[in-house]
């Protein structure tokens, strides 16, 4: 039994399909390097080649980051779940599930980038980076969290 | 993210080596303000060794450029490559911030 369980757990560290693998952090800038070091650790088992990694330090930081501003409200303290899965090899599917303040970034509404500078927000690109670096990307609002969910893949 | 200051007569160059992040995109924006509070009004980011930027970052160049625009000056960025000149493109901050192929060129006069 003891060897049966053994092997299991080093299935699941391998995130072999099916297996997914999550983590649960405080919604905190801190969180960022956890974070990202997770979703690293599903790409280097999805075989992403290391031109991807630098797109996803990007993905998961945009998101992490739009929940600590919208979701969780200033002072609330909020957890973030990260979980990765790997459909098929070469490629990477990871939700971030937070139990904040229903936000869909999907229906945010484009920046516009055809203003000059001095008229130009500071802020609000970073969906828009979202949903350029994503290769897929779908929200939903499920018994009170927010779970985004995104794709990258080997070949862009 | 280290940050070195590299005086060219008026002009200031900081070159940016590493990542930009919502951890320290707060750093970068400091040392520029800095550099505003001494009179400086034409300062170049040299970015040919920055691997990484996100949005937060790109909020700290938005806001320096603003700032020193206001005062008649100018931030000139130079030397994007991978990512960062990708990140530049989608947003099209390329077309509202002067980027500049060379070091040489971003310190021109005019």
């Amino acid at each position: 039994m003891i060897h049966w369980n053994q092997r299991s757990w080093r299935a699941e560290a391998r995130g072999l399909p099916g297996t997914p693998q999550s983590l649960t952090l405080v919604a905190k800038a801190e969180s960022l390097g956890p974070a990202t070091e997770f979703v690293r650790k599903g790409a280097q088992e999805a075989n992403l080649p290391e031109s991807r990694m630098l797109e996803l330090d990007l993905l998961i930081e945009e998101i992490l980051v739009n929940i600590w501003r919208y979701s969780y409200p200033k002072g609330a303290q909020g957890t973030v779940t990260v979980t990765y899965s790997i459909p098929e090899p070469g490629e990477l599917a990871v939700e971030v599930g937070d139990q904040g303040v229903e936000f869909d970034p999907l229906k945010a509404s484009s920046p516009d980038l055809a203003l000059d500078l001095a008229r130009r927000p500071v802020g609000g690109l970073g969906i828009l980076l979202l949903k350029s670096f994503a290769g897929s990307l779908t929200y939903r609002r499920e018994q009170g969290w927010n779970r985004l969910t995104f794709g990258i893949s080997a070949n862009p | 993210m280290t940050i070195e200051r590299i005086q060219v007569g008026s002009k200031v160059v900081l070159h940016v080596t590493g990542r930009m992040d919502a951890d320290n995109a707060v750093q970068f924006e400091q040392q520029c303000q800095s550099c505003i509070s001494e009179g400086i009004t034409k300062l170049v980011i040299d970015l040919c060794d920055l691997r990484y930027v996100s949005s937060m970052g790109l909020r700290s160049f938005v806001f320096i450029a603003q700032k020193l625009q206001e005062k008649g000056g100018e931030l000139r960025i130079c030397r994007l490559t991978g990512l960062v000149k990708q990140v530049f493109e989608i947003t099209r901050l390329n077309q509202v911030l002067p980027l500049h192929d060379s070091l040489e060129s971003a310190l021109m006069e005019g």
